[in-house]
């Protein structure tokens, strides 16, 4: 694609992209909320969720992505029940992967629910899905973050080819996914989330020349000054805590470990406690060296056994088994 | 120690023939009469009397009289003071020794298998039972002295006992596993004998015979004794641990003793945890290969051993460790798969794995995405995805890297396979059109042209003339060459 054709398609994403963001409103009442309601812990931890299932089923980043722009839109608009976030959540990710993964690669609903270890059934995800279409008037792909992530690598690649194999991809698609993760960067304009990204990225990688188109693409869509850089000020603040050895615990609702019975059993019975009290070794008593054939007097009643045969003497190993383990 | 109201019957003093005697009232305050001890050896002496099980309809009388007396014999020893006088340890002995100490009958089954089969029981226990019963209260009695009793319980006493553990009978090697613990904890001068000996029964087992009924027994009583070892630990147990207890992990009838076996093991490593590297990688050295069954009660030990591991020590094992969990969670078996997986439920070892995340993570990733897509049981389906999303949250931007680096091979995977497979086409192509070639130039007309297109015998075939076949030699060759060259970039795709 040329560069032209390339920053055309970027302007009419750009015209796109407000019909597809979430209520503000919407996103603020969810992070002011408490329990009881769905929180902005809560929402976080299911877009993780959705993540790991996406990674697990070889799903592509974008069916992850368009998944979380109709999540956000939905709870941005409708108010959900918190035991109802899972079902919507996978309703989103299912409605997502239809419209992006191939028929073949499509893993069935009631699979879906089994490894996402939730608790309804294929039909109650049937008519949450059914419902979130009509609600969102969903028909098909959304315009993210992803969407402009992708024009502004081919872009920065058709200026500068000999970056190829530095400005990777994949590494600002698993950023990309980092801050999705967080519902504060919900509220972003995907051009602008994804600018901020493709900046942070370049800069470490230090390589003015791209920063360079990054501003021609900052100017050609008119982006203020002023909030690319409270973004960029985020994505920074986001992608170091992401990449930091202590990795957010978050407290949620405990992994399932269901096991065959035949296991099951085998875990229950293999601690067994002993029966016979423990004998204490005197620090006296056994002759140290099998060799010696040294009586060694005790002060106590017991003493070196009188009838030493020549099996208290002689090597700790019979020598015709010695030559044998030393082999094996 | 209240004295009860005890009567030793006396009895008639023939060797055939048993008759209830007279029975003799024994007056409460009064220590026991010297009549009382004399009918106590007397009664020793009778039960010195074998009498034969198998034949299960003769002396049937005589059996249940001795039965009767040696069920006295026990209470009297249990509940008076001051039976055991000096002169009383030899006779005791004696009646134990005449009963007990005996060749064991061959087994009925020469094919026994302990696992499956059940085991032959001693026909003579109504009489061998109350013997051990004896022989325990025995041991046991507040007057017991060693100093004595070590005259008469020597090491040919202790010896013909290590033989009776062989005994099929479960009952048996039961009251034998608590006398020989008895026996080794009031008998110091005993103990590195029963080591030594209970060592030559473990290596021949292992090496020679893999024929001993009582390995799980012993290592009962071994259990108990490594559990009492002195800080720091001397050199011979060690070597034990080493060359006895870690090759016993080979015998095929492992499930019969496992238990305590990894009992054992651990116990050791309490003790000692500098003994975890050599554990560990002479267990990885054993390793099961082919039997299910024991890999996965190899991993029951490894987690085990992880519960009570020190984490400066696992740092030292963690890598070949790991390596082989990464094969067992992709084993096809899925119990070994499962047992695997489980591991990612222990608190304690997730907190390690979690320490090490950076070397750990790389070694799992692989197998585990892998089998994530190709193994045929849903719970180990279901299992690999609790696993892969707890080392996720461990360390996520290993893990993408991961992720993308497992991708980029399967694609480089792909486009050589893709390759490949055009190779082959193109060779195809070639040798059909060669072949043609060559039965256009023997015969010159169509018409005659054998449309013969197998691989091999198209050459051979139509062959008249002379220089056909210099012709044709020269092709082979060209095909031949052909066909190495593509094989050795098959070679090297695959290296």
């Amino acid at each position: 694609m040329d560069a032209v054709r390339l920053m055309k398609e970027l302007r009419v994403n750009y015209e796109q992209e407000v019909d597809f963001l979430p209520r503000e409103a919407g996103l603020d009442l969810i992070v002011s909320a408490h329990g009881g309601q769905i929180t902005a812990r809560s929402r976080d931890v299911t877009v993780e969720d959705l993540w790991s299932l996406t990674s697990f089923f070889g799903y592509s980043t974008q069916s992850f992505v368009q998944a979380v722009s109709l999540l956000d839109r939905f709870l941005a608009m409708m108010r959900v029940q918190p035991k109802h976030l899972s079902c919507v959540s996978l309703s989103c990710l299912h409605l997502a992967a239809r419209v992006t993964e191939e028929e073949c690669d499509l893993t069935p609903a009631d699979e879906l629910i089994r490894i996402g270890q939730c608790r309804f059934t294929a039909s109650d995800l049937g008519r949450m899905e059914k419902i979130v279409t009509e609600k969102l008037r969903f028909k098909s792909k959304a315009v993210t973050a992803l969407t402009f992530l992708q024009l502004y690598h081919q872009i920065t690649l058709t200026h500068a080819t000999y970056r190829k194999e530095t400005l990777s991809l994949e590494k600002l698609e698993a950023q990309l996914k980092a801050c999705l993760c967080r519902i504060a960067f919900s509220k972003a304009k995907p051009s602008v989330l994804a600018l901020a990204l493709l900046r942070q990225e370049m800069k470490s990688l230090q390589s003015e020349d791209m920063l360079e188109i990054s501003f021609h693409i900052q100017r050609h869509l008119k982006i203020p000054d002023a909030e690319l850089q409270l973004w960029s000020e985020w994505v920074a603040r986001r992608l170091s805590d992401y990449a930091s050895p202590k990795c957010s615990k978050p407290n949620h609702r405990k992994l399932q470990w269901i096991v065959s019975r035949r296991t099951a059993q085998n875990l229950h019975s293999h601690r067994s406690v002993p029966e016979l009290p423990t004998i204490p070794e005197g620090c006296w008593d056994e002759s140290e060296s099998e060799d010696s054939g040294e009586d060694v007097m005790s002060s106590g009643d017991e003493s070196l056994c009188s009838s030493l045969g020549s099996d208290a003497e002689g090597p700790f190993f019979p020598l015709h088994l010695r030559r044998q383990y030393l082999a094996a | 120690t209240n004295q009860c109201d005890i009567k030793l019957s006396s009895s008639n003093l023939t060797h055939v023939k048993w008759t209830p005697g007279k029975n003799l009232q024994v007056d409460l305050s009064s220590d026991l009469t010297s009549f009382q001890q004399e009918l106590f050896c007397q009664k020793l002496q009778q039960c010195c009397t074998l009498f034969d099980f198998l034949d299960s309809v003769g002396d049937l009388k005589s059996k249940e009289v001795k039965r009767a007396a040696l069920n006295e014999l026990v209470d009297y020893l249990s509940t008076n003071r001051g039976v055991l006088v000096e002169n009383a340890y030899p006779e005791i002995t004696n009646m134990i020794s005449t009963n007990i100490f005996r060749a064991l009958p061959p087994s009925d089954n020469p094919d026994f298998d302990p696992e499956e089969d059940e085991p032959t029981l001693e026909a003579a226990w109504p009489h061998i039972q109350l013997v051990y019963e004896f022989l325990l209260r025995f041991l046991e009695n507040p007057d017991f002295q060693p100093s004595i009793a070590k005259r008469y319980i020597d090491q040919k006493f202790v010896l013909q006992l290590l033989e009776l553990f062989d005994s099929e009978d479960p009952r048996e090697r039961d009251f034998l596993k608590t006398i020989l613990h008895r026996i080794y904890g009031k008998f110091l001068g005993l103990r590195a004998f029963i080591r030594k000996q209970i060592n030559n029964i473990f290596l021949k087992f292992i090496y020679e015979t893999e024929h001993f009924n009582g390995v799980a027994e012993l290592l009962e009583i071994l259990g108990s004794i490594i559990n009492g070892f002195a800080l720091p630990l001397k050199a011979e147990h060690k070597q034990f641990l080493m060359k006895v207890l870690i090759p016993l992990h080979t015998a095929k009838a492992l499930s019969l003793f496992h238990a305590q076996l990894a009992y054992c093991v651990v116990q050791f490593l309490e003790k000692d945890p500098t003994l975890t590297e050599p554990v560990i990688r002479g267990l990885l050295k054993f390793w099961p290969k082919t039997c299910s069954q024991k890999e996965v009660m190899f991993l029951g030990e490894i987690e085990e051993i992880l519960d009570v591991i020190e984490p400066s020590q696992f740092k030292k094992i963690q890598e070949p460790l790991f390596k082989q969990i990464a094969k067992c969670v992709s084993n096809p078996h899925f119990q070994v798969a499962e047992r695997a997986l489980y591991f990612w439920n222990n608190e304690y070892i997730l907190s390690l794995i979690e320490e090490n995340i950076d070397k750990i993570l790389p070694i799992m990733f692989s197998s585990l995405y892998k089998i994530s897509k190709e193994h045929w049981n849903q719970t180990i389906v279901a299992l690999i995805y609790n696993v892969l999303k707890t080392l996720m949250e461990m360390n996520c931007p290993l893990f993408d890297e991961l992720t993308a680096s497992y991708k980029a091979q399967k694609q480089r995977e792909m486009m050589k396979e893709q390759e490949r497979d055009e190779l082959w086409r193109k060779l195809e192509e070639l040798q059909v059109s060669r072949a043609s070639e060559i039965q256009n130039n023997s015969h010159g007309s169509p018409a005659a042209l054998n449309n013969n297109n197998s691989n091999n015998n198209n050459n051979n075939e139509t062959l008249e003339s002379s220089s056909d076949v210099e012709d044709t030699a020269v092709i082979m060759e060209d095909l031949h060459q052909d066909a190495t060259d593509i094989a050795c970039e098959s070679v090297s795709c695959a290296k």
